[in-house]
C-alpha cells in the first residue's frame, strides 16, 4: 500500500482550503487585536492582551493541525465510534462536574483555560454520523437506519439541552444538511424544518392551532411523498368529523369535561393505531417515521411549555421573548443586538479604519471579542471588509463541499459535507445575530472569535476533512 | 440513491449556501449603505458635548460703578471610580466646602450608579473655597468653572432682575437654550438677556461606554470658545438709587426719577424691595420661596406694573386738556365754597381763597376748579354728547402715555388703566354723565398709573410737552447707540405753549403758597404736585410729582406711598430729600430725613 502512496505530509492536501483558512484566521486576529486594544495600555506586546494570547493559541491550533495530517486516514475511521464516547462522557461529566458560565453548565475549568468540551463533541459526532452512515448497505430512507442517524444526533444533543446550552445544541440539528445530500427524502426534510419552525413559534400560537398544524404537515407530506391524495384527504374530514362527534358527545354526557382540542388530540392519536397497522400492510416504512415524528410532537407539545418555564433560565427566555417580539425592553435586552447593529451599520461602506471604530474601542458593544467578533469587521472595515470574510467563509463552504464530492468513500464525503453544515450553521447564526437577523444564542464565529478551544476545535474539525480529502488524492486511480 | 441524484443535490444544496450569504450580505448591505441612522446613533454614543459656559455681561451705572458683577464660581464634579476609597476624608471636605456630610454622602451614593461618569455634586463653589480645595487634592473630585451675578451696591432688586436656570416653558419657546442653562428674570437681565448671555462655547468629547472621557474628538477641530456677555452701561445713579432704597424703607410703593431730557432713569425704587445676592447660590430657592409667600409682595415690581390712582397728580393732565380744547383760560376763575356742588352731588375741597384762576388752583389743588373743567371738556357742545366728549378726553389722556405701555425696556411693564366708554356703559347700563364720572376729574375712579406713567408726566411738564420714552440703559458695549426708539421725541395732543401756566402753577405751589410748600430748596426752582389719593384698603395713598429745575430740568420724580396719607405727609419729603441729593449732593434738612426714615406707616391689607 505504503508503496503506491505518494510521499510527504502535505501531498495531496488542499492548498486552497488551507488557503482560505489561513486568512480567515488571520482576519480574525486582526479584528480581535482591534477589539481589545486599548489606547492607555502601554507594554504592546504583553501577553496579558487577547490579541498576544489568540497569537499563542493560532499557534497551537497550527501545531495541532500538523498532528491533524500526520496520522493516517484509517485512524479516523477506526477513531470515530471510540471519539463519540468519549465526547459523550465528557459532555455528561461537564454536566454533572462542570463549571456554569453565563447559565450553562457546560464548561471545564484547568486554570485560567476554559475548555467547552461541546466544541468537541461536534467533531466526535460528526465522525460518528460518517462513521454510521457509510456503513455497508446503509440505506437512510429505510426507518431502521435512519432512527440509528437520529440517535447518533439526538444523544448528545439532549446531553448539551440538559446543560442549558440550547444554541451549540441546535447546532447539531443542522446535520439535516447532510441527511438531505445522502438522500433523505425531500418530503421529510420539509416537515422536520416546519415543525422546527412550529415549536421556535410555539409560544405564539394556541394549542389547538398548533396540534392542527401539526397534523396538517405530517398528513399532507405523507400524501406528497406516497401520492394517495384521495384516501390522506378523507383520514383529514374524518379525523375531523370523528373529534368534533366526540366533542359533541361528550357535551351531551358530562357538560364541560371535554372541549374540541382534547377531542380532536385523543382521536388523532387513536388513529395513529388505525395509520401503523396501515402502513405496515401496505409497507409504506416512511408512514413510520413521520408517525413517530407525530407521536414526538405530541409529546413536546405540552412540554414546551414547562420546558420553556423552568428549564429555559430568565435570560434565555428573555431572549426568545424579545426576538420574538413578545417583551419591549430595547435598553435591557435589545441592547446587545442594538449596540452591535449601530457599529456595523456605522461602518459605512469603507469602515472606519484599523483602530478607528469608536464603538468597539469604546466597549459599547458587548462581547466584542468573542461571539460580537464581526461587529469589529463591520465597523472598521465596513461593507467591503465584512463582504471579504463573507466570501472568505462561502468560499470555504463551497470548498468543502466541493472536497466531498470528490472523495471516493462515502465516509469522507459525508464527514466532509458534516464540517461544511457546521460551519455554515455557525456562521449563519452567529453573522445573523449580529445584524438582527437571529436570536441572541451565544454560538461563536468560527476561526475568528476569540478563544483556544473554540480555534483548536474548528481546526481540527477542517483539518481532518482536509487529511481524508488529501488521502483520497494519495490514492487518487490516475496514478495506475 | 443514483450519482446524478446526488449531483443535483449538491446543486442545491450549493445553491443554498449561496442563498444563505446573499441574505445576510442583503442585510449587511441595509444597515451599512442604505440605512444611515446608525452613523448618529454612534455619534450619539460616543460623543459628549460638554458646554464651555461664558461669564455673563457686567452692568455699570452712569458714573461706571458696578451695579451687577460676574464671580468665577465652580461646579463640584466627581467621577466615582476615580476616588480613593480608603483614603478619602468626607469630614475634611466638609468643612472645606461647607457642606453637610449627610449631602456629600446621598451624592455619592448617587454618582455610584455609573462609576466612570463625571456628576455634578454641588454647585456654587467660591473661589477662594475652590483654591482650598484644589491644595487637598482630592482624587476623583474636579471643579468646572461657571459665573454667578455678584451685586457689589447690594441694590436694585427688582430693578436688576434675577439669573435663573431655564424652565420647561422657556426652553419651549426658546429652542437655542438646553436645560442647565441660565437666564435672565425680570429687570434689566430679562430685558437684554441676548446681549448679556454671550455665546456658549463647546468642547466634544469621545467617551466610551462607562461615560469615563477617553479624549477629544477630532483633536478640538469643532470646539469652540465661549464668547462673554456685552457689559451694560445703566442709565441708573447708584448713589441715588441707594438713597431711595433707604427712603422707601418700610413703606409700600415705588419712586421713579427721570432725566427729562433723555428719558434716562436715574433711580427706581419699588419698595419693599429686596437684596439681589439673595437670589444667588444655594440658598436661592430658600430665599425665593420666603419672598414669593410673603405678603408684601416683594419680587413684585411696583415701579412698573402697579396700578395706583393718581390722585390729584391728574390735575395737571386735567387743566392741560382743558386749555388746549379752548374751553378754559388760564385767567378763567371759579368759586369754590369747600367744594363743588351739582344738585345734589357734592365733591368736597379745602379751605382756601376763592374765587380762583388756574395757576392757584394747580397750586393749592383745588378739587371744584378742576371739576369744572372736567365738565366743560365733556360736555363741550361741539361733540353732541358727552360719550363723544369722553372719547376725545381719553385720547388726550393716552397721548401722556397713560392706559398703554409706554415702551420701555422693562419686558414686563404694566398697562396702567383708564376706562374706556364701554366699561361706563357697562357700569352705569348707558345712562352715565360728565356728573356720574366726576372723579376721574381729580384722579379717582377706575384710573389706574404705574408709578413710570406718573414720572413720564413729570418729564412731559418739565418739557413743556414731550417725552423720551424712559430707558435703563444708557450704552452698550461693542454698539454706537441703544435702540432707536429712545431717541424720538413723543408729543402730547396739547400744545407745548399751554404748558407755561402749569409749570407755573407748581412752581407757585412750591415757592410761593401751597400744598408743596415743603419741597422748596433754596436756590434751586422746584416745580411739584401732590396727590392724595382715596382707596378702598384703609388710609390714603400718598403721591407727589416734582421736576426741577423750572428751567432746563435736570430731575423728574414720582414718589408714590400706599397709605402714606396726605401727598405733603410721605411723598414729598421723600422726593425732595432725593431732588436735594441729587441736585446738590448733599443733604442739609437731618430733621426731615430722620423724619422719613422714622415714618411708620400701618399696612392693614398687606399685614392681616
Amino acid at each position: 500500500m505504503t508503496a503506491n502512496r505518494r510521499n510527504g505530509i502535505f501531498y495531496g492536501v488542499d492548498r486552497w482550503a488551507v488557503l482560505l483558512y489561513v486568512l480567515i484566521v488571520i482576519a480574525g486576529w486582526i479584528s480581535i487585536t482591534a477589539a481589545s486594544y486599548d489606547e492607555e495600555t502601554s507594554s504592546l506586546f504583553s501577553f496579558s492582551h487577547f490579541y498576544m494570547k489568540q497569537l499563542m493559541w493560532i499557534g497551537i491550533a497550527w501545531v495541532t493541525a500538523l498532528v491533524v495530517l500526520l496520522l493516517d486516514e484509517h485512524f479516523y475511521h477506526k477513531f470515530a465510534y471510540p471519539a463519540y464516547f468519549v465526547g459523550l462522557a465528557l459532555l455528561v461529566a461537564a454536566l454533572l462536574f462542570g463549571r456554569e458560565v453565563n447559565g450553562a453548565k457546560a464548561w471545564f475549568e484547568f486554570g485560567s483555560v476554559r475548555v467547552q468540551p461541546v466544541e468537541f463533541a461536534k467533531i466526535a459526532t460528526a465522525l460518528a454520523l460518517a462513521r454510521v452512515m457509510s456503513g455497508y448497505s446503509f440505506s437512510i430512507n429505510r426507518a431502521g437506519d435512519l432512527m440509528r442517524v437520529a440517535l447518533v444526533i439526538c444523544i448528545p444533543l439532549l446531553i448539551i439541552i440538559l446543560q442549558n446550552d440550547t444554541g451549540s445544541g441546535i447546532v447539531l440539528g443542522s446535520f439535516l444538511f447532510v441527511l438531505y445530500r445522502e438522500g433523505l427524502n425531500k418530503w421529510l426534510c420539509i416537515p422536520i424544518l416546519l415543525i422546527a419552525a412550529l415549536f421556535i413559534v410555539s409560544f405564539l400560537l394556541s394549542p389547538m392551532t398548533l396540534l392542527v398544524a401539526v397534523i396538517l404537515v405530517c398528513v399532507l407530506s405523507e400524501a406528497m411523498m406516497n401520492g394517495h391524495w384521495r384516501s390522506r384527504i378523507i383520514f383529514l374530514a374524518a379525523i375531523a368529523l370523528a373529534s368534533i362527534l366526540l366533542c359533541a358527545a361528550a357535551a351531551l354526557i358530562a357538560p364541560g369535561k371535554l372541549d374540541l382540542y382534547h377531542s380532536l388530540l385523543i382521536v388523532s392519536l387513536l388513529s395513529v393505531v388505525g395509520v401503523s397497522v396501515y402502513a405496515y400492510r401496505s409497507n409504506l416504512r416512511n408512514i413510520f417515521i413521520l408517525v413517530c415524528f407525530f407521536v414526538g410532537s405530541m409529546i413536546f407539545l405540552p412540554t414546551t411549555d414547562y420546558i420553556f418555564n423552568s428549564i429555559l433560565k430568565e435570560h434565555q427566555q428573555n431572549r426568545i421573548k424579545s426576538y420574538l417580539g413578545l417583551l419591549d425592553d430595547p435598553r435591557n435586552l435589545d441592547y446587545n443586538v442594538n449596540q452591535s447593529k449601530i457599529a456595523i451599520g456605522s461602518g459605512g461602506f469603507w469602515g472606519k479604519g484599523f483602530l478607528q471604530g469608536t464603538q468597539i474601542k469604546y466597549g459599547f458593544v458587548p462581547e466584542r471579542h468573542t461571539d460580537f467578533i464581526f461587529c469589529t469587521v463591520g465597523e472598521e472595515w465596513g461593507f467591503v471588509g465584512a463582504v471579504v470574510v463573507l466570501t472568505l467563509l462561502c468560499l470555504l463552504i463551497l470548498r468543502l463541499m466541493r472536497m466531498g464530492e470528490r472523495q471516493q468513500e462515502p465516509f469522507g464525503r459525508i464527514y466532509c459535507y458534516c464540517v461544511a453544515a457546521i460551519l455554515l450553521f455557525h456562521v449563519l447564526v452567529n453573522v445573523g445575530m449580529t445584524i438582527g437577523l437571529m436570536p441572541v444564542m451565544g454560538i461563536p464565529l468560527p476561526f475568528m472569535s476569540y478563544g483556544g478551544s473554540s480555534l483548536i476545535a474548528f481546526t481540527i474539525l477542517l483539518f481532518i476533512a482536509i487529511r481524508l480529502d488529501a488521502s483520497t488524492r494519495q490514492f487518487s486511480p490516475d496514478r495506475y | 440513491m443514483t450519482g446524478s441524484e446526488g449531483f443535483i443535490r449538491m446543486r442545491t444544496l450549493q445553491v443554498v449556501v449561496l442563498i444563505i450569504f446573499a441574505v445576510i450580505i442583503g442585510r449587511l448591505a441595509y444597515l451599512q449603505l442604505i440605512d444611515n441612522r446608525y452613523t448618529e446613533l454612534a455619534e450619539a454614543n460616543v460623543l459628549r458635548h460638554v458646554v464651555q459656559y461664558p461669564p455673563r455681561g457686567e452692568v455699570l451705572d452712569r458714573n461706571g460703578e458696578y451695579l451687577v458683577q460676574s464671580r468665577e464660581c465652580y461646579d463640584l464634579m466627581v467621577i466615582y471610580s476615580d476616588i480613593d476609597k480608603r483614603g478619602f476624608d468626607t469630614a475634611r471636605m466638609c468643612s472645606i466646602l461647607g457642606l453637610t456630610p449627610e449631602k456629600i454622602r446621598r451624592e455619592l451614593a448617587n454618582a455610584r450608579m455609573r462609576p466612570r461618569a463625571p456628576r455634578l455634586v454641588t454647585s456654587y463653589i467660591s473661589k477662594e473655597d475652590k483654591l482650598r480645595f484644589d491644595e487637598c487634592n482630592f482624587r476623583g473630585f474636579y471643579t468646572v468653572y461657571r459665573t454667578v451675578r455678584q451685586y457689589p451696591r447690594q441694590v436694585g432688586g427688582n430693578l436688576l432682575g434675577y439669573v435663573g436656570e431655564v424652565n420647561d416653558n422657556y426652553l419651549k419657546r426658546h429652542p437655542d437654550y438646553k436645560i442647565g442653562d441660565y437666564v435672565g428674570m425680570n429687570g434689566v437681565e430679562s430685558a437684554y438677556e441676548p446681549e448679556l448671555r454671550g455665546r456658549k462655547g463647546v468642547k466634544i468629547q469621545e467617551i466610551d461606554t462607562h461615560g469615563a472621557i477617553k479624549g477629544s474628538y477630532m483633536n478640538g477641530l469643532y470646539d469652540s470658545l465661549p464668547e462673554p456677555g456685552r457689559c451694560l452701561t445703566s442709565t441708573i445713579d447708584i448713589r441715588l438709587q441707594l438713597l431711595g432704597e433707604e427712603l422707601m424703607r418700610g413703606k409700600v410703593g415705588a419712586a421713579v426719577a427721570i432725566e427729562p431730557s433723555t428719558g434716562e432713569i436715574l433711580m427706581m425704587v419699588s419698595s419693599p424691595t429686596y437684596d439681589p445676592d439673595e437670589l444667588v447660590g444655594r440658598e436661592r430657592g430658600n430665599n425665593y420661596m420666603k419672598m414669593l409667600y410673603n405678603k408684601r409682595q416683594p419680587l413684585f415690581n411696583r415701579a412698573v406694573k402697579a396700578k395706583y390712582p393718581p390722585g390729584s397728580t391728574f390735575k395737571l393732565v386735567q387743566g392741560l386738556i382743558g386749555l388746549q380744547e379752548g374751553v378754559l383760560r388760564p385767567t378763567d376763575l371759579h368759586v369754590c365754597h369747600e367744594g363743588y356742588q351739582a344738585g345734589r352731588l357734592k365733591m368736597a375741597c379745602h379751605a382756601h381763597a376763592s374765587p380762583l384762576d388756574l395757576r392757584f388752583a394747580v397750586a393749592t389743588s383745588c378739587n371744584a376748579y378742576f371739576c369744572y373743567v372736567f365738565r366743560d371738556i365733556l360736555d363741550n357742545p361741539k361733540y353732541g354728547n358727552v360719550k363723544e366728549g369722553y372719547d376725545v378726553w381719553r385720547e388726550y389722556v393716552e397721548s401722556f402715555g397713560f392706559g398703554r405701555k409706554l415702551g420701555s425696556d422693562f419686558l414686563d411693564e404694566g398697562n396702567g388703566y383708564v376706562p374706556d366708554r364701554a366699561f361706563y356703559d357697562r357700569q352705569y347700563r348707558g345712562s352715565w354723565n360728565s356728573l356720574t364720572v366726576l372723579s376721574l376729574s381729580i384722579g379717582q375712579d377706575a384710573l389706574g398709573c404705574t408709578p413710570l406713567q406718573l414720572a413720564n408726566l413729570a418729564c412731559i411738564v418739565a418739557n413743556r410737552g414731550y417725552y423720551y420714552i424712559p430707558h435703563i440703559v444708557k450704552k452698550i458695549e461693542g454698539r454706537d447707540s441703544i435702540d432707536r426708539r429712545f431717541y424720538e421725541r413723543h408729543y402730547t395732543k396739547v400744545d407745548p405753549k399751554h404748558f407755561e401756566p402749569i409749570v407755573d402753577g407748581m412752581w407757585r405751589g412750591v415757592n410761593v403758597g401751597g400744598t408743596s410748600t415743603m419741597a422748596r430748596l433754596d436756590g434751586w426752582d422746584v416745580c411739584g404736585k401732590t396727590g392724595t389719593a382715596q382707596n378702598p384698603r384703609g388710609r390714603d395713598h400718598s403721591t407727589f410729582l416734582s421736576f426741577a429745575p423750572k428751567d432746563n430740568p435736570k430731575i423728574a420724580i414720582s414718589v408714590y406711598v400706599e397709605n402714606g396719607g396726605f401727598g405733603a405727609s410721605a411723598a414729598l419729603p421723600i422726593a425732595s430729600l432725593l431732588e436735594e441729593y441729587y441736585l446738590t449732593d448733599t443733604i442739609r434738612r437731618p430733621a426731615l430725613l430722620e423724619y422719613v426714615k422714622n415714618m411708620k406707616i400701618y399696612y392693614p391689607a398687606y399685614d392681616r
